[in-house]
């Protein structure tokens, strides 16, 4: 079976590369009296709106052959779901990896929601889902509910969006959510079933995963700690009879050459201004265990971007370009290829790549990186030259 | 200001026929069924969705002159939201009035919804938010387990907080149904228009929410006198608050009164439904309730409909939430014969080019 392949969709804004710091492309421009402006050159009103870029991202991602994208939620992001109905006329294939808290959703109006979103883009409707932790406060989304019940709750949430999806009736008396007779009204309920992804490193995360999750997906860690997380996830799926896949999100700064990479890396990193360093530093992570696992690799000097290199390619510095997850992979298209190949061995089946600025580096992964990656046959793809 | 006038956008089914639950528009045929039988072959197949056809009915009302959509929230149908993202792109004036109910879920998360619908449409979101259907076993089915008595009060604090953490940083609410620490957004996020809220109901609580929270006070359809007792009561209840009254109604409108009333006895005969059909009213209640779910159905003449839209103008009512079946062709049809008239009997100013 061969590698599905996301990109991203910056929802919050976007610096032309790796080394700046601002302006933002769109209208994440901050201007003068901390008003934001729009546009993608000067911060004049020009008419269009973030989402104008995005339509562009989006764009160049399926055509340079990426499923689709994972378009993040944040307290601090625009909204996937508004983003995946505004785009859904002007493409073809892409596909709209929705992240979103069941707990902020009544189970029948998200799957309305999510079979309407299929019927409008031809199937290419699909979830993250995500159960808190991701934010500072999950009472600033307004849930009061806490870390394990949580991860219930989603549980309860897919049960109820499983039973009703394909006409009901169904019934259902949970702690969280109930329903009575209810059901999709055709013709929403012929749609196909979103595929799931499921985020979430705890073990009250794991249970929930492995019941309802077509994937499995991680951040990038450490190749040993990845290898045993999966194992975690497999075993406790096949307990229920079931199979599990697992995908990676990961960023990465591919170049033709090593040296043009690490380049990059370490310009974006001499502009990092120094607050922020030692706010990193200092920094904690909320009640999610998975960023907080991330966040046990930080370094414990700071001199040069050096010391954030773990292994060969795999540098934990990601947080401080542009915030988001620590480890990415940095090298030539080679070496990146050959990474993301050993984590296909590890037993990864799909992976979210992004990179800065998400337009121009959809088109060059597209036709420079992935073309390398062998897959689980471990085959090259290229054509022989004759 | 200027009367302005929505089209309803058919969010479960519409087609040339009035009973559209067989055949809807965009939609791919059953391939048992094929709707050419066998002799033409159909270049179709899935390339067509019904939001196709929305979309089409959305240029419509956009070409024909109306100022914005309404999608109704009808529990068999298209999800509003959704609707609402896929028409706000190829739009660029139209208001997009969606209409759902507050057990939705959380009002943080619909708040931050709605800030990037109004950050890519330029404010043009707004709310219709309803009390849900009153049947209790109906609103079960659609996980909604709060008691009858509460409906009124979750959509109080569901307004309450969107608003809040739209317009404040940071804001703090401890309620019965929502609550809140520290919510509000922050750079580009913040400082967005607060959809313009819609509420409706005759009881003296549904006024009282309304003249607490509402933009726009919404009226089903009814008789002249009707509504102007109706404005006028709420005008009494909500001292000196400046709100505005749309009228939901249907049209159906034809160059003479005659192919109109044969339009209608036809259109009855379609769905089946059985109304007391009074032939000399102008006003039809019932006419088309289960396709649209408004109340009543202006029957006419463009002169007469037209008329009778003016004189619901004159009582107080400045937005119109207009239906009519098939939704595509009778946004043109109404926007193009009735809509200048209208305009011209209440603002004589405004003259229809020569
Ligand atoms: C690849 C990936 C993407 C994620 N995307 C989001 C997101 O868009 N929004 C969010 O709030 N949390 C996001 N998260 C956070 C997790 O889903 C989860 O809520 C958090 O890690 C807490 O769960 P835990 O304590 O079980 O690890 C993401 C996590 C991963 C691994």
């Amino acid at each position: 079976m061969s590698i599905d392949v996301f990109w991203r969709i910056p929802t919050h804004g976007e610096p032309g590369s790796h080394r700046a710091r601002d302006p933002f492309r769109g209208d994440w421009f901050p201007g003068n009296d901390n008003k934001t402006l729009s546009g993608l050159g000067g911060g004049g009103d020009d008419g269009f709106t973030y989402i104008d870029y995005l339509a562009e991202i989006a764009r160049a991602a399926e055509i340079s052959g990426f499923q689709g994208g994972l378009i993040p939620s944040f307290p601090n992001t625009d909204e996937p779901w508004v983003i995946s109905a505004f785009l859904a006329r002007e493409t073809k294939n892409f596909r709209f990896m929705i992240p979103f808290q069941p707990g902020f959703l009544n189970p029948v109006v998200a799957a309305r929601m999510t079979a309407s979103l299929q019927r409008a883009t031809g199937g290419r409707a699909l979830y993250n889902v995500i159960t808190g932790g991701g934010g500072p406060s999950q009472l600033w989304w307004g849930d009061p509910v806490k870390h394990d019940d949580r991860y219930g709750r989603t549980t309860e949430f897919l049960d109820v969006l499983k039973g009703i999806w394909a006409g009901g009736p169904f019934s259902y008396n949970g702690q969280f959510y109930q329903v009575e007779d209810a059901g999709l009204p055709d013709p929403l309920s012929k749609e196909e079933y979103p595929e799931i992804y499921f985020s979430g490193s705890s073990d009250a995360a794991l249970a929930s995963a492995s019941k309802h999750a077509d994937y499995y997906l991680s951040w990038l860690e450490p190749l040993d700690l990845i290898k045993e997380k999966f194992a975690r996830v497999k075993e406790r799926t096949d307990h229920l009879g079931r199979k599990i896949k697992c995908s990676i999100r990961v960023d990465i700064v591919a170049r033709p050459t090593e040296e043009e990479a690490w380049r990059e890396v370490s310009r974006g990193f001499e502009n990092i201004p120094k607050e922020i360093l030692d706010r990193y530093i200092a920094q904690n992570a909320g009640d999610s265990v998975g960023a907080n696992r991330q966040r046990g690799l930080r370094p414990q000097t700071i001199n040069s971007y050096k010391d954030f290199i773990l292994s060969p390619n795999i540098w934990t510095g990601f947080s401080l370009l542009r915030g988001g997850q620590t480890l990415g992979i940095v090298g030539s298209y080679e070496n990146v290829a050959a990474r993301l190949d050993e984590l296909v061995q590890l037993g990864t089946d799909a992976f979210i790549l992004a990179s800065t600025p998400h337009l121009e580096e959809a088109y060059r992964v597209g036709e420079e990186v992935l073309p390398l990656v062998r897959g689980k046959s471990g085959a090259s793809n290229l054509r022989a030259v004759a | 200001m200027a009367n302005q006038f929505y089209w309803q956008l058919p969010t479960s089914g519409d087609a040339r026929y009035g009973n559209a639950t067989k055949q809807r528009r965009g939609e791919a045929s059953d391939p048992h069924y094929p709707v050419f039988g066998n002799g033409i072959t159909d270049p179709r197949r899935n390339a067509f969705s019904y939001f196709d056809y929305i979309h089409q009915v959305t240029k419509a009302a956009d070409l024909a002159g109306f100022q914005g959509v309404f999608i109704p929230d009808n529990p068999d149908g298209e999800e509003p939201w959704i609707v609402a993202g896929y028409v706000g792109r190829s739009t660029q004036r139209l208001k997009l009035l969606t209409q759902f109910d507050a057990s939705r879920g959380s009002a943080v998360y619909a708040a931050k919804n709605a800030v990037s619908f109004q950050r890519y449409t330029g404010g043009r979101f707004a709310w219709h938010i309803t009390e849900g259907s009153s049947d209790e076993h109906t609103r079960k089915q659609l996980g909604d387990f709060v008691p009858k008595a509460d409906i009124l009060a979750r959509i109080d604090e569901f307004i309450t907080v969107a608003k809040g953490v739209l317009t404040t940083f940071p804001f703090n609410f401890v309620g019965r149904f929502f609550e809140v620490q520290d919510g509000g957004f922050q750079g580009p996020l913040s400082d967005r228009e607060v959809p313009s809220i819609y509420l409706g109901g005759n009881s003296a609580e549904q006024l009282e929410l309304s003249a607490k929270h509402a933009d726009v006070h919404v009226l089903d359809a009814a008789s002249h006198e009707a509504i102007a007792q109706q404005i006028a009561a709420y005008h009494k209840l909500a001292q000196g608050r400046a709100v505005a009254f749309s009228l939901r109604i249907d049209v159906l409108a034809r160059e003479t009164r005659e192919e109109a009333l044969e339009d209608a006895t036809r259109f009855l005969t379609q769905t089946g439904a059985t109304i007391p059909a009074d032939d000399s009213a102008l006003l039809w209640p019932g006419f088309a309730e289960q396709h649209t779910g408004a109340k009543a159905s202006l029957i006419g003449s463009y002169d007469e409909v037209a008329a009778a839209l003016a004189a619901y103008a004159h009582v107080g009512v400045t937005q119109f939430v207009l239906a009519a079946v098939p939704h595509f062709e009778e946004a043109y049809r109404v926007g193009t014969h009735v809509l200048p008239l209208v305009r011209q009997l209440t603002n004589p100013a405004h003259k229809q080019a020569a």
